[in-house]
């Protein structure tokens, strides 16, 4: 209650409900081209973060991821083309509802549902961050050290198909974090005389280097579909026997969106497929899913801005981001000096609680802006692919020289980007990197503390509960995936030897 | 395998200049070279185990044409790329003599005829438009001082 009342002291500050309402209409626009990830739409405007107050800026990113996870269903409904990953469920459904000649009514579906999507995963990240960032209090320097190991150990194994990629995106990561100064002695590390360097890389160089820069090469040699969608389409919300009809789905979104949003590396894509497959299973019209169902759009819509929503629990009480969009968002929160974690809400309540009153604006918000930017949405999707590049690319130089006014970022950004490309060709997942980048300073700093306290004894790990707590969670995790992929391999190994056998008979 | 190998190359130079960090007498036992050093043999560890897996596969796997076809096209793809990053490059050599107006025009209507849009008056019209959109956004809205390059003498 306490939380709540805080929060809403902060609805009447005009700063904070404008970024609201500008972060839901330019991830609404981000996320309506394919192509642009809710990540790389937040990537886009980090630069912008630095001239606003913490808890603005902070806002105006939050506001764009959920905007962004509605705007990627405008695509996916009118072309048969997600405009984000987390959408591609919403084609499924959606573009047969646009096919039958009622494109407005499958986008008001996702609309309306987005937003009891949003607004009950805002619920949960009220109710559920506080407490656990109480819990993360008692964290000692160990235990600080253990938590970075613990969440890079988790993204490494859920993030992409491959645990030694996922370790080595990691380590790319704390490697480049490693740049600068040392944080006990302040020696200089990797600058090579030159001074740009003395102070480390900036992550959000490397953020939209990664997500945004990198994704315009890949761009560079892909085709891109020629469908346009209608200009004529008019949003129509579902009636009331249609809204009950709908309710019970966009409860398993809500609730399948808050799990797997809380839950490191899982994202908007796993819910809103896991939401679509269990409204299917529960619906007492199964057979009209993957024809024009409601239903199918209703559940994976709700569970992606749940998603939008509960993402932020892990980031707001551990500081760990768990996925790629809520690894932005601690882009913007270092940008301003702010550490998520633990002592966040001790240190920085007003800007928690500033969140909060953002994200509950932008989810109303969502309602409207939606409506709103329809015709201009259409318009976007239905420009040539190679404007839209162009001043992608001139909006990402733009952005990164107007932190420093200095081409030395530009540089950086750049490299990152063509890192990135190399990346996704060989398929190291983003993300473990990212986290080992922005808990780079923080792991070594809080490893090196903990070994003089204890006067280099190792035992110090183990002799603090919480620390041997989450090294033995990080190492079920790693040893879990690497007994998961070894059973898969001889399954498989097992099924490709019968199956030789049979075809040999 | 090209993967591993990158980053095995990566990791040797990352671990050579890590062993080259100068130890301070402030430091702790652990220094500033030491974590450096972990995570770089580390990542050598881990290329030479992920070149090790990926020659595993092609030596178990029967469907090499898969796996060929699978990279079919890459190269070309990656000289696209190539090309486009030019462009960022190019821009980077100009801004600060041509100026930011001029720099982000010509960038506007270079990536947009690279990436295939027709030469005619509305791509010139929208590379035009389209930087004096930016140049509001930042120079003005925001505040940002952006190279003013030639058009330093007309005030811009």
């Amino acid at each position: 209650m306490e939380t709540i009342l805080a929060s809403a002291a902060h609805l009447i500050e005009i700063k904070l409900l404008l970024a609201a309402l500008a972060g839901v209409a330019w991830g609404i626009l981000g996320g309506a081209l394919p192509g642009i990830s809710p990540s790389i739409t937040m990537a886009l405007l980090l630069p912008f973060t630095y001239t606003l107050e913490p808890g603005a800026a902070i806002v105006l990113l939050a506001s764009t991821y959920i905007g962004a996870e509605y705007g990627g269903s405008v695509p996916a409904i009118l072309i048969r083309t997600p405009g984000t990953n987390a959408a591609a469920a919403a084609v499924l459904d959606g573009y047969e509802m646009n096919l039958q000649g009622k494109p407005g009514l499958a986008l008001g579906i996702s609309l309306y549902s987005g937003v009891v999507g949003s607004l009950f995963g805002l619920a949960m990240l009220i109710l559920l961050s506080g407490p656990l960032a109480s819990v993360a209090l008692a964290f000692t320097p160990p235990a600080y050290f253990a938590l970075g190991v613990l969440g890079l150990s988790v993204i490494a194994t859920l993030s992409g198909e491959s645990l030694v990629k996922g370790f080595i995106a990691a380590l790319l990561g704390l490697m480049v974090a490693t740049i600068g100064t040392d944080p006990v002695a302040g020696s200089n590390r990797f600058t090579f005389g030159s001074p740009d360097l003395l102070s480390g890389i900036a992550p959000v160089m490397i953020m939209v280097g990664l997500f945004a820069m990198s994704e315009l090469l890949v761009q560079a040699g892909s085709k891109r579909s020629s469908e346009k969608a209608a200009i004529r389409t008019r949003l129509q919300f579902p009636g009331l026997k249609l809204a009950k009809r709908i309710a019970f789905p966009q409860a398993l979104g809500c609730i399948i969106g808050t799990f797997e949003g809380a839950m490191p590396g899982a994202g908007g894509t796993v819910a809103s497929f896991m939401s679509y497959n269990e409204a299917r299973r529960w619906s007492r019209h199964p057979e009209e899913f993957g024809k024009g169902s409601p239903e199918g759009i209703a559940a994976p819509e709700s569970a992606n801005n749940a998603v939008a929503e509960t993402a932020l629990i892990p980031l707001l009480a551990f500081g760990i981001p768990g996925s790629n969009s809520t690894a932005i968002l601690l882009g913007g929160f270092l940008i301003h000096g702010i550490r998520p974690g633990p002592m966040l809400f001790q240190r920085s309540a007003d800007v928690v609680y500033s969140l909060y009153a953002g994200l509950f604006t932008a989810a109303i918000a969502l309602l409207f802006i939606g409506i709103a930017l329809l015709p201009l949405c259409i318009w976007l999707v239905n420009r040539p692919h190679y404007y839209l590049s162009a001043f992608i690319y001139a909006l990402i130089l733009s952005g990164i020289y107007s932190i420093h006014n200095s081409l030395f970022d530009l540089g950086v950004m750049i490299t990152a980007g063509v890192i990135g490309y190399f990346m996704k060709m060989f398929r190291f997942p983003f993300l473990p990197a990212v986290l080992g980048l922005v808990l780079g300073y923080l792991m070594e700093s809080n490893l090196r503390r903990s070994l003089v306290l204890s006067g280099d004894d190792l035992g110090i790990f183990i002799d603090d509960r919480i620390s041997l707590f989450l090294l033995s969670l990080a190492l079920l995790f790693v040893a879990g995936s690497l007994g998961r992929r070894f059973f898969t391999f001889f399954k498989q190994r097992k099924f490709s030897a019968e199956s030789a056998k049979t075809e040999g008979k | 395998m090209a993967g591993g190998l990158l980053t095995l190359l990566l990791g040797s130079v990352y671990l050579y200049f890590a062993y080259k960090i100068r130890p301070s007498a402030l430091a702790d036992t652990m220094g500033a070279g030491g974590v450096p050093r972990v995570y770089g043999w580390l990542l050598v560890g881990l290329s030479v185990l992920l070149i090790c897996r990926s020659l595993y596969e092609y030596w178990r796997n029967a469907d090499r044409k898969a796996m060929t076809m699978e990279w079919k096209g890459q190269g070309i793809k990656t000289l696209k790329a190539a090309g486009l990053l030019c462009f960022g490059i190019a821009y980077l050599l100009i801004v600060d003599s041509l100026g930011y107006l001029l720099s982000i025009a010509l960038l506007l209507i270079g990536v947009a005829i690279y990436r295939g849009a027709p030469i005619g008056a509305r791509l010139v019209i929208t590379g035009i438009g389209g930087a004096i959109s930016l140049w509001i956004i930042f120079a003005v809205v925001l505040g940002v001082h952006m190279p003013p390059g030639v058009l330093e003498t007309l005030g811009l």
